[in-house]
């Protein structure tokens, strides 16, 4: 059996008093699309940054494709690519040797660097582009600059950092086919976002950071299944007050009138919706339109990290307080 | 060529390019300043001092000069390239590489040494302009060359690394190596000194570099060349060892 992508133990991290990563616990499989989600200083960040030697964990363990990221760092590095947050690009050369020199730096021949530097600007769509530098550049192209670099080496893992913050739609959407296509070749996908919509729809898998743990990890249904889904039922000649019709059922929390609809609460509201429908039927009530909204990501994320943060609010989170202290330069 | 030798020969292609590719910032400066050098100390200030050590005074200052330029270059350009890799986060792309530490130091370090001995030439080509250049002891002019070209390339490595904003990098210069360039015998003989301010001169490793150069060009010496070449090479290689223990540790790198 290959070793999963990812597998960190108790993996721990202080900034003098602030801790950043508090015991984190993760495995990500081979081969997955997983989202790793969290508030602005939950540790994401801080987490990547260990995987590639950017930061130095405190305590714990860490392994890429079962390399240790400090025993095995050679191994370990050479199989990530890692698109991060910042624009960290040398300015010095034009983006196609930028991309060379980031193959050159994982053992590719010149000539073999060209060809990937080639493929990778191709892939992005920037092949024309090729000769210009990195600040002459639009802040799009520029994202697409840094998923380049990342993905000139093939690599096993690939790390991206919240990819798709400040760019339009298109580019988003472009983005992720080109992501979603490495992913179904083979590549292990590591996404870090603030946009939940897009975790629910490309991740098989979510681990929720909050503080500096793994506060929970499921697939983004089983998430979803644990939050409250609205039933809106509406009716010919609505009643003055919500019939009794629910009754009974213990995945209900609350019924009640809303002008001429019928709003049922419930756990699993898709479940529920057919019972609620034929209880209708019987006490004579003739339905007009039903609508199931499924409770988002977004709701069952701002819960479990409320729960996580134990109601504090952002000034307390472990990043933003240790970059107050370092003068606020991450 | 194995993939370590790749990544290493990349970085130096890397560190090289980007300063052949900026002439104006690379070559013309010491050009500029170096002809500053040779018209006031060769040509006004000289033909009043007339001899010294039984040349002229224009070809005594030039080994200093080439040493001056030399190390200042390779210094320079070692702290700059690491500082600013630091301060634009894109030196990240080396650190996240598969590199060998050993490979990333020797490649900046290299590199810089490159520098500071193009600068040596350049300079050297200068005094052509004014003087002859002559050259009596080829072997030790080129280890004395190379050696302080690696020695101050590995001294920036540090102070790129140690540097927190670029005001650091004009404090080194202008309070560390210039003194120790301007104290260093590159204009004066230590026969000129009184006893006791030969002696501290000897404490300052200018002095070695100077004399060693001035031995293999003009063949005059205050100092046993072989020492001085050893005592370098010890400095350069244990300068080379506090690189690679700094990026072992991440020193300035890794949070």
């Amino acid at each position: 059996m290959s070793p999963p992508a990812i597998s960190v133990r108790d993996l721990q991290k202080s900034y003098g008093d602030v801790v950043a990563l508090d015991g984190v616990d993760l495995t990500v499989p081979a081969g997955s699309f997983f989202g790793l989600l969290g508030p602005n200083g939950a540790g994401k960040t801080t987490f990547i940054e260990t995987l590639v030697g950017l930061v130095r964990a405190d305590g714990g363990e860490a392994t890429v494709f079962g390399h240790d990221v400090e025993r095995e760092y050679r191994a370990a590095r050479d199989a990530i690519g890692l698109a991060p947050q910042e624009f960290n690009v040398d300015r010095f050369f034009p983006i196609h040797e930028v991309l060379e020199h980031k193959a050159g730096y994982h053992g590719y021949s010149r000539t073999e660097a060209r060809e990937r530097a080639t493929r990778a600007l191709d892939r992005v769509g920037l092949q024309a582009k090729r000769d210009e530098q990195f600040s002459q550049l639009s802040g799009g192209m520029k994202r697409r600059v840094v998923l380049a670099r990342a993905l000139v080496t093939d690599p096993d893992l690939l790390i991206l950092d919240e990819p798709t913050a400040g760019v339009d739609v298109q580019l988003r959407r472009d983005l992720w086919e080109t992501v979603t296509d490495l992913n179904e070749s083979g590549t292990t996908v590591l996404l870090t976002t603030h946009y939940i919509e897009e975790a629910e729809r490309l991740c098989e898998k979510v681990a929720i950071m909050s503080r500096g743990r793994v506060v929970e990890t499921a697939t983004p249904d089983a998430l979803m299944d644990r939050g409250t889904d609205r039933i809106t039922a509406r009716l010919r000649d609505p009643p003055a007050t919500a019939p009794d019709v629910a009754a009974g059922d213990d995945r209900v929390e609350d019924v009640w009138m809303e002008g001429d609809s019928l709003v049922v609460t419930a756990r699993g509201g898709g479940l529920v919706a057919p019972g609620l429908v034929r209880a209708l039927d019987r006490a004579g009530h003739e339905l007009v339109d039903l609508d199931v909204s499924r409770t988002s990501l977004e709701e069952v994320f701002v819960d479990l990290t409320d729960a996580g943060r134990g109601g504090l609010d952002e000034s307390t989170d472990p990043e933003a307080d240790a970059l107050a202290a370092d003068g606020g330069s991450p | 060529m194995s993939a370590s030798r790749v990544q290493v020969a990349t970085l130096i292609r890397r560190e090289v390019l980007r300063f052949v590719r900026r002439p104006y910032n690379t070559f013309l400066p010491p050009i500029i300043t170096n002809t500053l050098y040779f018209s006031v100390f060769g040509i006004i200030l000289g033909s009043r001092i007339g001899t010294v050590a039984g040349v002229s005074y224009i070809q005594f200052v030039l080994p200093g000069l080439v040493v001056l330029g030399s190390i200042s270059d390779a210094f320079e350009n070692a702290s700059f390239s690491v500082f600013h890799g630091r301060w634009e986060d894109y030196i990240d792309a080396v650190t996240t590489a598969p590199m060998s530490h050993r490979g990333v130091v020797a490649a900046y370090v290299s590199a810089s040494a490159v520098r500071g001995l193009l600068t040596a030439v350049l300079i050297v080509g200068v005094g052509l302009v004014f003087t002859s250049a002559p050259v009596t002891h080829p072997f030790h002019l080129v280890g004395f060359l190379v050696v302080t070209a690696v020695l101050f390339a590995g001294l920036g490595v540090i102070g790129g690394l140690a540097a927190t904003d670029f005001d650091n990098l004009t404090v080194m210069n202008q309070f560390i190596l210039r003194p120790l360039v301007f104290f260093g015998a590159v204009f004066y003989s230590l026969d000129v000194l009184p006893p006791l301010w030969r002696t501290v001169s000897l404490l300052n490793p200018m002095v070695y570099m100077v004399d060693g150069v001035r031995y293999g060009m003009i063949g005059v010496t205050e100092i046993d060349p072989n020492v001085s070449l050893a005592v370098l090479t010890g400095a350069a290689v244990a300068v080379f060892l506090l690189n690679l223990a700094l990026f072992e540790r991440g020193f300035g790198l890794t949070e």
